[in-house]
């Protein structure tokens, strides 16, 4: 495919958000697009948990988009969000993922800020023996670090770049805020460790597998064979009113063969562990629903898969490549075999597990498939063509439902 | 040859030299694709873990994997051999500057460097991870074999997927 910046794209096919052109996983000027109008847009973007940063002082490394940038805890226990980019002359100051500092200097000239991002040294500002330093008229309050605006809930840290974004509560929507809720449900949590993977694919598509049951079912042979997501068993798809959110919910079955399971290849009804503690989760949340995976646009995941939690963070880096940052985490209050049974299970997950291996191989030649067919379309009719909540698993809705507000933000 | 000893420590020539077999039988089982062999160098009771250096240094438990017994490790290579999703790859361990650290009533401690390079279709072959053992080694039945094998490694990031062992 040609891909210059200016190069005549098809336009979208007239089936709009049933079929997907693979132009949008490959061209840089899309990507640049999305930039601009999804994460530096009216959009609330996750940025890491406040466990990450208890005390004041602490700070976290993040990336949004492709802005990085510095969370921080002041020392009136606020949470900052600022660009890691130096208001003189651009340099990154913060190098380390995680730490804790009393102030901010920038290592090349050593201009210095307070917790809040405010500028509160320059070095010879007023020159040397009467000679050089900044001009008169100099205002240290206009050369602060870029600050984003910043909402927390429950322990998670959320910014954005735009004045426009409706407060977080609105833009999630009433049942997505209920379903981010029963995670992060206000008790204090545990930071249990951080993971990274670099996926050599377009990012659309690590929202587009966790909003997709449909693939659950057949690939994944841990999911199907011991019953944790599965497609015979009573799963709702939910989505926020837009579209651009999504949640799937399911129950724990069996590992018994039935109906549904002769369609599943990858079934395996003798299918057993040698070490069994690995598959033997506890009932811990309100309700009957096991598993629930929650996509928030437009870079989070947040997944409750028996008693593992995490928070998976979607990280752009050019159109054929985004890093997966995945923050495992539980209660402070957790019992020691809670604790234990959370740290287990997360050999299903990362880029390790046991179902997650499976996805981010997926994903590859997904990509692999796509670049040398840029004419072609994806194809998104499981289940019908419309955006709407299902009470089973057979459908793409909640990728269709990702592409009407995609289409909408993108002006495609 | 067998490994180095830490600086004052006295090992015998021939402990060396199986310490050192011990480290070449677990990179013939992995590399040579007899990925059965893998588990039968541990404990019945062994711990595996590979995490990445950022945890390990602030305390934090996860890992990309755990196992917690010589069952969950031959579960590993069950789940590859029959059930996980993969693209077909080739991967080679290259492990220097093995060193015993310790001689203790427990186990021999030992550390050493590993590399892996992986080889993809239609890929060049890539630095895949690089990190340090720390392992504790005890004898069982006559033979050395790994109580506990912690694989940190030092990039944060890892590409794509870790499909075999490290």
């Amino acid at each position: 495919m040609d891909t210059r910046a200016d190069a005549p794209r098809r336009p979208w096919p007239n089936e709009r958000w049933s079929r997907i052109p693979n132009w949008v996983y490959t061209d840089p000027a899309v990507f640049q697009r999305e930039q601009e109008r999804i994460f530096e847009g009216a959009s609330w973007l996750y940025v890491c948990l406040e466990a990450e940063i208890p005390r004041p002082g602490d700070f976290k490394r993040s990336q949004l988009g492709t802005k990085p940038v510095v969370a921080l805890r002041d020392g009136d226990g606020l949470v900052n969000v600022v660009l890691n980019r130096c208001a003189h002359r651009s340099a990154q100051f913060c190098n380390a993922n995680a730490g804790s500092l009393k102030e901010i200097v920038c290592p090349y000239h050593q201009w210095t800020y307070n917790l809040k991002g405010e500028l509160v040294g320059v070095p010879f500002r007023r020159g040397y023996h009467g000679q050089g330093g900044m001009p008169a008229e100099f205002r240290m309050e206009e050369h602060g670090l870029q600050r984003l605006r910043v909402s927390c809930r429950n322990g998670v840290v959320f910014a954005s770049f735009s004045d426009a974004t409706e407060p977080l509560e609105q833009y999630l929507g009433p049942r997505q805020l209920a379903s981010f809720d029963r995670v992060f449900d206000g008790r204090e949590l545990e930071l249990l460790g951080n993971l990274r993977q670099r996926i050599p694919c377009n990012w659309k598509l690590m929202q587009e597998n966790i909003k997709d049951p449909y693939h659950a079912s057949l690939l994944h042979v841990f999911l199907v064979s011991f019953g944790l997501f599965r497609l015979d068993q009573r799963s709702e798809v939910e989505l926020d009113e837009t579209g651009r959110h999504a949640v799937l919910i399911s129950r724990r079955g069996e590992q018994v063969a039935n109906e549904a399971t002769q369609e599943m290849r990858n079934f395996r009804a003798d299918f057993a562990l040698e070490d069994k503690r690995l598959i033997d989760p506890q009932r811990e949340f309100p309700g009957d629903a096991t598993v629930a995976m929650q996509t928030i646009w437009p870079n989070i995941i947040i997944q409750q898969q028996s008693n593992t939690l995490a928070t998976r963070q979607i990280v752009p880096l050019d159109a054929g490549q985004f890093d997966l940052a995945w923050t495992f985490f539980g209660y402070r209050d957790d019992p020691p075999e809670l604790r234990q049974r959370r740290l287990r299970q997360a050999n299903l997950m990362g880029p390790a597990g046991y179902v997650s291996l499976d996805d981010s191989e997926a994903l590859l030649i997904s990509q692999w498939g796509i670049d040398p067919n840029p004419e072609a379309d994806m194809l998104l009719e499981m289940g019908g063509r419309e955006v709407r909540n299902e009470t089973h698993m057979v459908t793409e809705t909640a990728l269709r439902g990702f592409y009407k507000y995609y289409t909408e933000v993108m002006g495609l | 040859m067998g490994p180095a000893a830490a600086p004052g420590l006295e090992v015998p020539h021939d402990l060396r030299q199986r310490v050192g077999d011990l480290y070449c039988a677990y990179c013939d089982a992995l590399d040579g694709g007899e990925y059965e062999r893998w588990p039968e160098l541990f404990t019945e009771a062994c711990l595996y873990k590979v995490l990445p250096r950022e945890n390990f240094e602030r305390n934090l438990p996860i890992g990309l994997i755990a196992c917690e017994s010589r069952a969950m490790l031959r579960d590993r290579i069950t789940a590859l051999r029959e059930t996980a999703l993969y693209a077909p790859r080739i991967v080679r361990h290259f492990v220097s500057s093995l060193r015993i650290r310790a001689v203790e009533p427990d186990g021999i401690r030992a550390s050493a460097n590993f590399l892996l390079i992986q080889s993809m279709v239609d890929q060049p072959s890539e630095v895949f991870l690089a990190g340090t053992y720390h392992d504790r080694i005890v004898e069982v039945d006559g033979a050395l074999c790994f109580a506990e094998k912690l694989c940190v490694y030092d990039s944060t990031i890892v590409p794509t997927s870790l499909v075999l062992p490290v």
